[in-house]
């Protein structure tokens, strides 16, 4: 299994290093309301640190730790490996 | 999204005549909040609950120079409309929502200036209250280092109110920050301020991307991304603190450490503190006639004083320690790397903190259960953590394999890892009951901010302490004495007078002294002291409860006099100790010095029919009764006060204590039948 830039995975299954456009959160509850509030929003980059339950995810200059149950409702688009270079979003479009 | 369109104009002079200045301290939590507050108001801080809350509030003031403005710092939040009660109450009290708080007057947003992108959202939510603002913009030093470059300026054009950069932890930019503070307070003239709206919650669809997107658009416009090179020791540190084998054996060091501190280090303090208060003791009993104000003073004033005092350097390492990990950002990684397992049992990664410093002492343990931030997580962490196994405990527990096995060490040690283990093994097993009933659902997934290392400050840790120690003896310390009074009366009252056996003791004594034996007068007066203490206790309103729940306790296979010294133990579970030596006659002072004896007398102690009351059966029932019974009145007063009602400590004495009742009961009817 090798991810192509553009398809949508869930953010457990990003591979490491791999950066992803948060598209969806499934079912919007107040863990939903969390998970944006700290950054995990529609429209943010997000970048794996470390994988397994709970993960690392880099999202701006933080780190966030993740529990998988969370991180399964999650929806990423991978994006483009090339421009993912630090994980700031300015230099891709 | 909409154009900035509307600039609402706000006099901060014309604001402050009708109602004092009050500032709030607003931020994210980790953007350096409190540094910040104690820089601005130094010693004078008061901490307080939120009424009807266990949510604290600082409030202190901060000196400008001709005139003083009052500083509120509100919980550390990530936005507005957040859900947890913490930063509810701090979206509220911003607000001016909180009945008797003060509804501030103006706002100062602390940002963490290595991590402007998300800060911003909040300060976008704070701009749109439309009241006077300045955004200070910490740990500039880290940003620098980082090769984050801001331009001030033009942020301030994008926010439309004053930015400050500072540097709480090392003290730079806080004149500049007070002279803007100054400003809005109408101390110095200012220009009037157009604030900038950031029109987010116009905007249709997800509110929180039309934010980010406005965050996003200011960072690219205020810094240059090519610039930055983030430190790597945040890398290099997390790889082996988040990692699941690695972190946990890092993190069970870390743990271990800080218990040794407060097991062991602790200990030499806690000890000149014990000498200290038997010397005053022992000063004002040399002065003070022998009588009823000698007693009150002696057992009750400086005993009572000298019982609070006793937890203080305790509580005092614990929470200087635990300031200093917080402020590292490790603890955030502590919690990460343990949620897991923690989970199995429906608790945070957190709750490891209070469990092991329990093994110290449950009342800094429930203090620090404040490091969880869920506040049902925090409860039922709370209301298990005395079932640790403190030292208060061990003199039972050494008394019991004493009593046990006289002359077998090992068994001897097998028997405390037996109830150390109990402990702990209750405590979870409990908490799987509690969630299953009374405060059902697991702890809430996990979503941390695992925060950039960085170096720990000193001055914010003191004053974390000093905070800390100070509510201890102020809220806690009041009622944990007035109740010792109370115990120390029921022990004391209704007087009674020396046995006859007592006084021909004295007697005797006083003749052989004038044949010139002092070292025969001494004995015999001590055994009349001794006889006297037991007489009176034995008559006391504590034996007469003890003599009436005689037949409650029967079934434990505990006798009257046994009652004694669970009355007694109500406040202070180590008192049995002192309390058995008394009300079988070996005195006092055996229980400090000579163990032996009293284990020897113990033994001997028999009941009406000949029996010994001692066997094996009532040890061990014993010894699971102090394992799981609620005796510490400190820690119940300390629970009171963390959650805010007398509820839950009444709840964890009835639920701890009905606990002892059965599994003794249990285990000593199992016991007789077998033995």
């Amino acid at each position: 299994m090798n991810p192509m830039s553009g398809e949508i995975i869930r953010l457990t299954d990003l591979p490491l290093q791999l950066c992803g456009i948060v598209r969806n959160i499934e079912t919007d509850d107040e863990e939903a309301q969390r998970l944006k509030t700290l950054g995990v929003c529609p429209g943010r980059r997000v970048e794996l640190v470390r994988s397994g339950d709970p993960m690392v995810l880099k999202i701006f200059g933080t780190r966030l730790g993740l529990a998988g149950s969370l991180a399964a409702r999650v929806l990423v688009e991978i994006c483009v490996p090339d421009n993912c270079g630090l994980g700031r979003k300015d230099d891709i479009q | 999204m909409k154009a900035p369109m509307e600039f609402p104009v706000v006099n901060p002079a014309r604001l402050r005549r009708t109602q004092p200045f009050t500032l709030a301290l607003v931020g994210n939590p980790n953007a350096g909040k409190t540094t910040l507050f104690n820089v601005l108001t130094g010693l004078r801080a008061k901490t307080a609950n939120f009424p009807g809350t266990t949510v604290e509030c600082k409030t202190g003031s901060l000196n400008l120079g001709v005139e003083r403005v009052s500083v509120i710092d509100l919980p550390g939040l990530y936005s507005l409309d957040s859900t947890s009660p913490e930063e509810k109450v701090a979206s509220e009290a911003l607000c001016g929502r909180v009945a008797g708080t003060a509804t501030p007057t103006a706002a100062l947003v602390v940002v963490d200036a290595t991590n402007l992108e998300r800060n911003l959202f909040l300060v976008s939510q704070v701009l749109e209250l439309e009241r006077p603002i300045i955004v200070a913009l910490n740990m500039m030093d880290m940003a620098q280092r980082d090769g984050i470059r801001i331009d001030i300026q033009k942020l301030q054009e994008e926010l439309g109110c004053a930015v400050v950069p500072i540097s709480a932890r090392i003290g730079s930019g806080i004149c500049d920050l007070k002279r803007e503070i100054s400003k809005l307070a109408g101390i110095v003239p200012a220009e009037a301020v157009g604030h900038f709206k950031p029109a987010c919650a116009s905007c249709s669809g997800c509110a929180f991307q039309a934010r980010y997107e406005w965050t996003e658009k200011i960072c690219t416009k205020v810094t240059d991304a090519r610039a930055v090179r983030r430190s790597v020791w945040t890398d290099r540190l997390d790889g082996i603190f988040t990692d699941p084998i690695a972190g946990v054996a890092v993190f069970l060091a870390v743990m271990l450490s800080l218990f040794a501190l407060i097991f062991w280090v602790a200990k030499i303090p806690m000890d000149l503190i014990d000498h200290l208060f038997a010397s005053i003791g022992g000063l004002v009993a040399a002065w003070v006639p022998a009588g009823d104000l000698q007693s009150l003073l002696v057992n009750g004033v400086i005993g009572g004083v000298g019982g609070i005092l006793v937890f203080m350097p305790q509580i005092c390492i614990l929470f200087f320690a635990l300031s200093i990990i917080e402020d590292t950002g490790y603890l955030a990684r502590a919690a990460f790397v343990m949620d897991k397992i923690m989970r199995r049992f429906g608790l945070p990664g957190k709750a490891f903190v209070p469990m092991l410093s329990a093994h110290a002492c449950a009342i800094p343990a429930v203090m620090s259960a404040r490091v969880i931030e869920n506040p049902r997580d925090r409860l039922v962490t709370i209301l298990i953590t005395p079932l640790m196994t403190c030292p208060a405990r061990i003199p039972v527990y050494a008394m019991v394999t004493a009593l046990i096995f006289p002359n077998s060490p090992w068994k001897a040690a097998l028997i405390f890892t037996g109830a150390y283990a109990a402990g702990i093994v209750v405590a979870l097993a409990v908490t799987l009951i509690f969630r299953r009933t009374i405060l059902p659902g697991g702890s809430k997934p996990l979503i941390i901010e695992l925060p950039q290392y960085r170096i720990p400050g000193l001055r914010t840790a003191f004053l974390h302490t000093l905070d800390r120690a100070k509510m201890f003896v102020k809220q806690a310390g009041t009622i944990i004495l007035t109740i010792s009074l109370v115990l120390w009366a029921l022990s004391y009252y209704p007087k009674s007078a020396p046995p006859t056996a007592a006084v021909g003791m004295t007697q005797q004594a006083a003749q052989v002294e004038k044949s010139g034996d002092t070292a025969k007068a001494d004995e015999l007066r001590d055994s009349a002291d001794r006889l006297t203490q037991q007489y009176s206790l034995q008559n006391s309103y504590a034996g007469k409860i003890g003599r009436t729940i005689e037949p409650v306790i029967k079934p434990l296979g505990f006798d009257w006099q046994i009652g004694i010294g669970i009355v007694s133990s109500f406040a202070a579970r180590e008192v049995i100790v002192s309390t058995l030596a008394i009300v079988y006659g070996v005195g006092e002072d055996a229980a400090e010095h000579n163990r032996s004896s009293l284990y020897d007398s113990l033994r001997h102690a028999t009941r009406s029919d000949g029996m010994p009351i001692f066997n094996t059966a009532t040890c061990v029932s014993l010894l699971v009764f102090y394992i799981l019974a609620a005796q510490c009145l400190s820690t119940t007063v300390v629970v009171r006060r963390e959650t805010n009602s007398w509820k839950w400590p009444l709840f964890q004495i009835a639920y701890m204590s009905g606990l002892a009742y059965v599994a003794s009961f249990l285990v000593y009817q199992i016991l007789r039948y077998l033995t």
